[in-house]
């Protein structure tokens, strides 16, 4: 069951500041402690916002507004995506990152072949994602 | 250049999920990223209020189930595709079916190679490294 588990931007990951040194080297640590497991799809991080835009869509329209965005709490910084037996093993996984300072983050499941089909989505569209995600199991 | 598409929900507590007629326009615009070769990832997200987010102070952490009233923009979904410049990434930003004040918000993927390496990051970025050499790779249709 893949969930992906997104990292909130804060005013140190918006100023473009790498972690502190402890801190980048926890952080590397667990995310070997993931891949060991097996447990790791994908782990990402994104620059500042202010290298980043937005794109509003209207009939006909779009209108383009540059970063930064002032809503730090609800930027992201980064993101893991994880494939993990339930929800409360993707949780017991997220406890033991080494944040101490107030961080937030937000564990979301992400669509898989059983949810398209119970959405009624086209044959097509099954049938791509399930070409994907052997794909990416392939890959892992 | 890696750049992430991330599809904005205006409203957290009640967003839901997509219609077919959505999913089959998405669906054609997948096939071209795909034949592209510039697709690098992509996933839709269950919505905010099956989400789950925990907070970290010392070592407490606090585990809260969504929905997130407060929140004004869950995360939908994302695509990751690999492009020249801002402006390539447009050409397909602007390929996406929403016409009703849908926004995406578009942001650069840290590469490791940009970090600095020193005693402390070297082993964390080249493990990175490693792992993003076997796994990200154009996805084919």
């Amino acid at each position: 069951m893949k969930f992906m588990v997104i990292v909130k931007a804060s005013a140190e990951s918006e100023a473009g500041k790498m972690p502190a040194p402890d801190l980048f080297e926890a952080m590397g640590k667990f995310n070997e402690q993931m891949i060991d497991a097996g447990v790791m799809v994908a782990s990402e991080g994104l620059m500042e916002s202010r290298k980043g835009f937005r794109l509003r869509f209207s009939k006909g329209k779009h209108t383009l507004i540059d970063g930064p965005f002032a809503e730090t709490k609800e930027l992201i910084a980064g993101f893991w995506i994880i494939d993990v037996k339930n929800r409360d093993e993707a949780i017991a996984w997220m406890r033991k990152y080494p944040f101490t300072e107030g961080e937030e983050l937000e564990v979301r499941k992400v669509w898989e072949a059983a949810d398209w089909e119970n959405a009624g989505a086209p044959d097509i569209v099954i049938e791509e994602d399930a070409r994907l995600g052997a794909k990416e199991t392939a890959q892992k | 250049m890696r750049y992430m598409i991330i599809v904005l929900e205006g409203d957290g507590a009640t967003a839901g999920p997509p219609t077919p007629e959505m999913i089959a326009a998405m669906g054609r615009l997948n096939k071209e990223m795909l034949d592209a070769g510039v697709l690098l990832a992509m996933e839709g997200l269950h919505p905010g209020k099956s989400a789950t987010r925990v907070t970290f102070t010392g070592k407490r952490r606090k585990v809260t189930d969504g929905p997130f009233t407060e929140a004004k923009e869950m995360i939908g979904g994302f695509w990751i595709i690999e492009a020249r410049d801002k402006d390539e990434v447009m050409a397909w930003v602007d390929k996406i079916p929403f016409e009703n004040g849908e926004q995406v918000e578009i942001r650069r993927v840290a590469e490791a190679e940009e970090f600095e390496r020193n005693e402390v990051t070297a082993e964390a970025l080249d493990m990175e490294h490693a792992f993003h050499a076997e796994h990200v790779k154009p996805l084919k249709g």
